[in-house]
């Protein structure tokens, strides 16, 4: 049986699918990619489709993660390299999800020789609010939500118990939110939420040379219109499409829609 | 009765229950725009106008939306439920309330989800409960860092066990000693420093502690970060927490290396001393033998005086012989001279040996059958010490009793005698190096060095020494040897 490479196992990568151009789809935060389940099968009859978790989530090997390595945004960047690499891709169609937009720019702009085509659903290359430019967020909002997300993770009943008492002995005390596909390590989420909520990509945007698209959701509170019209300005060869999917999530709640405007882009 | 009949009817009354529920309820679109809403909900957000027809998420501060758009939409999507998660609701005069949030999504019949109930509950007073059990934890986890703290300051090292013995926690000296880190508590990385002559009777000693939860008290030699062995006393204590019966063992270990290297030094003056001493004692004995030769020719009173000389100078020599024994066992230059012989007539050569004033009556008892494989003189020299220390302690007790009792694997012999006896108190210490039972009294004068030897020498034969003792009826000495 031959060794499976460190990566794909490092990312729990999947590739499924019968045709010759790739497309890899890059999920958001605090999910894995299971949050593709409604898409994948419209892309499987044409496209070779690549799926992974970034290390730290989902299904990864959670042993492979480092505050050093993720504790910057290059970390992920890498993930995405990395499998690129490792299955030797070209020509990849790049799909990314909420902050993986900007992961999967910064990779096409380290290493444009793997890309063909960037899809951006829900992107936003500043979440924070600054000078002129609207982000959409104060520092405390997000320090809100990692306080929520604290909370979350743990729940009042599966939370306080081991808590208290010590994680470690008692797993089964922590398993409620871990069974469900935002099954993502509390520490590393946190860490993850910081690392791409902070990040400012506002000046990165116009070094790009791969085509692109920007999928703008109505009603998004994460990345509201004027944060996705500020992308399609800033970044070159970007083309945006206004879908009637409201929400952060399109994929989600109207994978139909999301299906077609990234057929309209890639054929 | 009529009343119960209307109860029930309320009861059922749908709408009533819904509105009336002791938690808030609402439907929301897959948008999550608020479809209906009960009273109770409304009555909690203070809100008089009717909230349906707006976005739920505008119930809850920024980070509160960016979560909801984040996991609960996306998660009710998915996996058709939510339960627990916490938000929080902002009412219509500012003031905000702690919720928890459970929801499932109703299907229509083309399989979408057609709506997602939620259900609200209050969790304000959970809040306090985790705000409290928080506090304590932390509390707690201050309390820890604070012996922790103090722990490393101490010049010590100190350690913990867990009831069944594996070491759970060392201090900061400890990992400068051996340089380490902090999580290095494998037993097996402790028992790797310690000297593999002290190994075993260190893993015996601990295991006997373990079972009969007594104290641990141990003299080891443990490799320190150069590789050279240092002397250290291992002590550990049980402690057992008050109401549950856990136990665990806090320790400490302290570097003794300097004590026992001094020690030594004042062994080798004494083996020195002693040496120097008996060589101006050896003539003086050759020269009381030849005056008392010639004692015949001198006066009685001169006589009187040879005698009195020369027994002094046994006694001096006696002395010196014990210091040199003592310092060579403390080197381990005692080498025994094995050989089979009988105990029985061991026993009666050796109280042959022994001058003994006539109303002293010797016995000895038990099996005469048997034989050992030791070194002779030493045994010997043991027995006569219990002997000797018997009329000298005992003076008033002219039976002495002499048994010998073959066990599974090894045969005692005890020396008893009727005397006053020796109090409990002192017991524990009549082997120990210089020690003296009656030392107020001053009546018995010597180095308290004859039952050290005595344990000495039994000991490096692989027995064991001993003593019971009862105030008023007497006192039995024995010691084992394997057979």
């Amino acid at each position: 049986m031959p060794m499976l490479h460190p990566t794909l196992a490092r990312n729990n990568v999947n590739i499924i699918g019968n045709g010759q151009q790739v497309i890899l789809f890059a999920h958001g935060f605090g999910c894995d990619q299971t949050a593709w389940q409604f898409v994948i099968d419209a892309f499987t009859d044409d496209f070779k489709v690549v799926l992974f978790d970034y290390t730290g989530s989902g299904k990864s090997d959670i042993s492979k993660y480092s505050t050093t390595k993720y504790g910057v945004i290059d970390g992920y960047v890498q993930d995405v390299l990395d499998i690129c690499e490792a299955l030797n891709l070209k020509d990849v169609i790049f799909v990314g999800h909420s902050v993986s937009c900007m992961i999967g720019l910064l990779a096409a702009i380290k290493a444009p020789e793997y890309f063909s085509k960037l899809v951006f659903v829900g992107p936003s290359a500043r979440y924070l609010n600054e000078g002129d430019y609207v982000g959409g967020f104060e520092r405390e909002d997000l320090e809100k939500l990692f306080e929520l997300m604290e909370g979350n993770y743990l729940g009042w009943s599966s939370m306080m118990a081991p808590n208290i008492m010590g994680n470690a002995e008692r797993p089964e005390l922590g398993g409620f939110l871990t069974s469900s596909f935002c099954a993502t390590d509390p520490d590393v989420a946190k860490d993850f939420a910081k690392v791409t909520f902070f990040s400012d990509n506002r000046a990165d945007l116009g070094n790009l040379t791969v085509e692109s698209l920007t999928l703008q959701c109505a009603e998004d509170i994460i990345a509201p219109d004027a944060v996705g019209k500020f992308i399609n300005e800033h970044t070159p060869k970007n083309q945006i499409v206004f879908l009637n999917a409201t929400g952060h999530c399109p994929h989600i709640s109207e994978p139909e829609e999301t299906i077609q405007a990234i057929k309209a882009f890639v054929n | 009765m009529s009343g119960t009949k209307d109860t029930l009817e309320a009861l059922i009354d749908a709408d009533e229950l819904y509105h009336s529920a002791p938690c808030g309820y609402c439907s929301l679109s897959l948008k999550g725009e608020i479809l209906k809403v009960n009273r109770t909900l409304l009555t909690w957000l203070k809100s008089d106008e009717k909230l349906v027809g707006n976005k739920f998420t505008m119930l809850l501060p920024k980070g509160g939306q960016m979560h909801f758009e984040m996991f609960f939409l996306p998660m009710v999507s998915m996996e058709g439920r939510v339960k627990e998660l916490s938000y929080e609701l902002i009412c219509n005069d500012g003031s905000s309330i702690p919720i928890l949030l459970a929801a499932n999504t109703i299907i229509g019949e083309n399989g979408k989800i057609k709506a997602i109930n939620v259900a609200i509950t209050d969790s304000s007073e959970r809040r306090l409960y985790e705000k409290e059990l928080l506090k304590a934890k932390n509390f707690a986890e201050r309390e820890q860092k604070r012996l922790e703290f103090m722990a490393d300051l101490a010049h010590e090292m100190i350690w913990t066990a867990n009831s069944t013995g594996r070491i759970n926690y060392f201090n900061a000296r400890f990992c400068e000693y051996f340089n380490c880190g902090k999580q290095e508590t494998r037993t097996s990385f402790f028992l790797a420093k310690v000297h593999p002559e002290e190994l075993r009777g260190l893993l015996g000693g601990w295991r006997k502690s373990q079972s009969s939860g007594g104290e641990f008290n141990q003299l080891i030699r443990l490799r320190n970060q150069d590789s050279n062995y240092e002397w250290h006393q291992l002590k550990a204590s049980r402690f057992v927490f008050g109401d549950d019966d856990q136990t665990s063992w806090f320790g400490s270990c302290l570097n003794v290396n300097e004590h026992i290297g001094a020690l030594k030094k004042k062994d080798e003056f004494i083996n020195i001393a002693s040496h120097e001493l008996r060589t101006p004692i050896t003539s003086l004995k050759a020269i009381l033998q030849l005056l008392q030769r010639m004692k015949t020719e001198g006066s009685e009173r001169m006589a009187g005086l040879i005698d009195k000389a020369n027994h002094n100078v046994g006694r001096v020599t006696e002395m010196i012989d014990d210091l040199l024994n003592a310092s060579q066992l403390n080197e381990g230059q005692l080498k025994l001279n094995k050989k089979s012989f009988n105990l029985s007539e061991m026993i009666g050569s050796c109280v042959h040996h022994i001058r003994i004033e006539d109303n002293y009556k010797i016995t000895t008892i038990g099996d005469a059958t048997v034989s050992v494989l030791a070194d002779e003189g030493r045994i010997e020299q043991v027995l006569s010490n219990f002997i000797t220390n018997a009329i000298k302690y005992a003076p008033e007790s002219y039976h002495i009793k002499i048994r010998i009792t073959p066990r599974s694997g090894f045969v005692q012999v005890a020396v008893t005698d009727e005397g006053p006896g020796i109090p409990a108190e002192k017991l524990p210490y009549l082997f120990d190096r210089y020690y003296q039972v009656n030392t107020s009294g001053g009546r018995y004068s010597g180095l308290g060095l004859g039952l050290f030897i005595c344990a000495e020498i039994v000991r490096q034969h692989g027995g064991d020494i001993g003593a019971e003792s009862v105030v008023g009826k007497g006192s039995t000495f024995w010691f084992t040897l394997p057979v």
